[in-house]
């Protein structure tokens, strides 16, 4: 934008008024209206920073929960290192900012009308709507399995009740028993979190006594997220030998193509069954396959695979300039395989990328109801996954937008160090920071998410 | 207490965001920032440090050693090799434009006797109080997270840890282990 347009920016901004980019449908005393769908890290922090980047926006925030529980750092939970009440967080934080905090499902959106109808029977109309209602389970995936079992083999990866529920059960499995972790095809939310799960276990199980307990990843994929630095971490501490079945140590990955693919699951017997093996289980947590969230399907809006493909300058909907498409229901980039250095990777199901999608979305609406071209977007994300107590290590990734795709920045991405440049084994103190940083960017990634 | 101190950052980001935005969405890169290190650069987390307010000089040379590999960090070094010097420029700007904002944390009497005697090598550049650094490149300290400040002087105590700073790896190897979290908390509990 022209130096004039951009201090017509600033004077706009200070004024609270401009000519809207949608005057026929803005009401009087708001300047546009915004409603956004789910309160998690996404939708809660595109709706603070719509408030803060200008006040005279109406925002509406629709969640049909009464307050959240971070996913982020619940695998602590399970291990028994946090309290889940620390995860928890309400929405009063948001309607201090102004924002209109709905209790309440979204049922239908009339995208021609710009309307969103909610289970409570309210009718809100919208000139710009942000999309961000995380993943929807598929339960078909795998034959006898179904979301009635949730109860009996939970997944714990929706935060809350199924986060106690898997600690619990941790808790009550005997030593020598088998704690079977059923990872589903990628894209999945929180990459590398079934590895520090099976970690975090491992940890328990090791500091409670009952090491001759196994924990079995059985993972449809071929590799995963920071593979190199959990491999390394569970050599280290919990007697991790090579990868398959049948090895020593607490920890067995079995890979996709050697069996890792459960197919088929005997509820009664607790057994879990690939084209290879049958494993039956003391504790057994399947992570179901997911995809956009509902509400994103059933509008329409999920047509790359089952996910929302996204306007990589704006975080706007493919399939509608209106609607915002943000988090862990939109893939951003070229879907990629870990293990191909070259890669153009996708931004990961992370928080820290919802978030900062969050916030070009907000910047792109408020820029387009001031009649303003969207300002340059950035994307950052930071994602610190723990292994045992004062053990942690993190990935971060970089995106920038050229010649409007998506751009993975190798230079500013990567794992931590799985060894020093001199080849020398990694600092514990590199291992401790990480740890520490871990509950650092959690406080603040919730105050800035919903504070 | 927090809560209060995270609504003024708040507040101290926002009063900016027009001027920023405008210049060349210099606001948009530094919201990035604020994931990890609170909105408006107001940690509300006690393991990372707040960067609203601390000295331009001090921001830029500590992004532009790690970005040159000179200065290990357990992460920063990744991300900022993807920014250009003239973004490392910029978020130093805008974060020192921000209004420093002490967090100051209680301490009991007995640790902040033992921290004052502690710091009392640090005076000449910090001031007394770790509130009045003498120099551009030297950060405020006052109100910073204790818990923090306690991992910094960690890395600057550890052979393995590669810093930059001579004096500060010299003073900071003279302190006895108990000397540590005693002069972290001293300066934690300083509001000025």
């Amino acid at each position: 934008m022209s130096q004039i347009n951009r201090r017509e920016f600033i004077r706009v901004l200070a004024a609270g008024g401009a000519a809207s980019a949608f005057p026929a449908v803005a009401r009087a005393a708001a300047k546009a209206r915004v409603v956004v769908i789910g309160g998690g890290y996404g939708g809660a922090t595109a709706a603070k920073y719509l408030k803060l980047l200008d006040p005279a926006i109406e925002v509406t925030l629709i969640e049909p929960n009464k307050s959240y529980t971070s996913c982020p750092l619940s695998n602590e939970v399970i291990a028994g290192y946090r309290d889940i009440k620390t995860l928890q967080v309400g929405y009063d934080g948001l309607r201090k900012h102004g924002v209109e905090v709905v209790q309440d499902l979204v049922t239908g959106i009339d995208r021609a009308a710009r309307t969103v109808t909610t289970q409570g029977g309210r009718k809100l109309g919208y000139d710009a709507m942000v999309m961000s209602p995380g993943v929807e389970f598929h339960f078909e995936g795998i034959e006898g399995y179904s979301e009635a079992l949730v109860d009996r083999f939970p997944h714990a990866w929706k935060a809350g009740p199924q986060t106690l529920l898997l600690k619990k059960q941790l808790e009550a499995m005997p030593d020598g028993g088998k704690f079977v972790i059923v990872v589903p095809p990628g894209p999945f939310r929180c990459p590398p979190g079934p590895y520090e799960r099976a970690s975090l276990v491992a940890s328990y199980l090791k500091h409670h006594g009952k090491t001759k307990s196994k924990i079995i990843i059985m993972d449809a994929n071929d590799s995963h997220s920071k593979k190199g630095l959990f491999q390394q971490a569970w050599k280290k501490l919990y007697g991790f030998e090579k990868e398959g079945l049948g090895t020593h140590g607490m920890i067995e990955w079995v890979k996709g193509a050697e069996g890792g693919k459960v197919v088929k699951l005997d509820a009664k017997t607790k057994t879990v069954s690939s084209d290879f093996v049958d494993i039956k289980a003391d504790v057994l947590n399947i992570i179901p396959p997911h995809k956009a969230g509902k509400i994103a399907v059933a509008s329409d809006l999920a047509k790359a695979d089952g996910w929302c493909k996204v306007v990589p300058m704006t975080m706007a909907s493919a399939e509608d300039e209106a609607i915002y498409t943000i988090g862990d229901s939109c893939v951003a980039g070229e879907m990629a395989l870990y293990g191909n250095p070259d890669a153009n990777f996708d931004m990961p199901k992370s928080a820290h990328i919802a978030m900062t999608q969050a916030k070009v979305a907000a910047a792109a609406i408020v820029a387009k109801v001031n009649g303003l071209p969207a300002p340059q977007p950035y994307y950052a994300n930071t994602c610190y996954s723990i292994v045992d107590e004062g053990y942690g290590f993190s990935v971060a990734h970089l995106y920038r937008v050229e010649n409007g795709t998506f751009k993975y920045i190798k230079e500013g991405s990567g794992i931590s160090p799985v060894k020093m440049p001199d080849n020398s084994e990694v600092p514990a103190l590199y291992r401790k920071l990480e740890a520490e940083y871990a509950d650092g960017w959690l406080r603040n990634v919730m105050a800035d998410a919903f504070g | 207490m927090r809560k209060q101190f995270v609504v003024v950052g708040v507040l101290a980001g926002l009063s900016c965001l027009g001027v920023a935005e405008a210049a060349d969405n210099m606001e948009g890169l530094a919201r990035t920032c604020f994931n990890c290190h609170g909105t408006g650069g107001v940690s509300a987390g006690t393991s990372m440090p707040s960067i609203a307010g601390l000295p331009e000089a001090y921001l830029k040379s500590v992004m532009l050693e790690w970005k040159r590999g000179e200065r290990a960090s357990a992460n920063m070094t990744r991300l900022v090799k993807g920014y250009t010097d003239d973004e490392i420029a910029g978020l130093a700007a805008y974060f020192a434009k921000q209004p420093w904002t002490p967090v100051p944390q209680p301490a009991a009497k007995a640790v902040l006797a033992k921290g004052r005697k502690a710091t009392e090598r640090c005076e000449s550049c910090h001031g007394a109080t770790g509130g009045q650094p003498d120099e551009d490149d030297v950060p405020k300290l006052n109100g910073q997270w204790a818990k923090y400040l306690e991992l910094e002087l960690a890395k600057y105590r550890d052979d393995s840890f590669q810093m930059t700073h001579k004096r500060m790896i010299r003073n900071a190897r003279k302190m006895g282990a108990g000397d540590v979290e005693a002069a972290a908390g001293f300066y934690g509990a300083q509001g000025k």
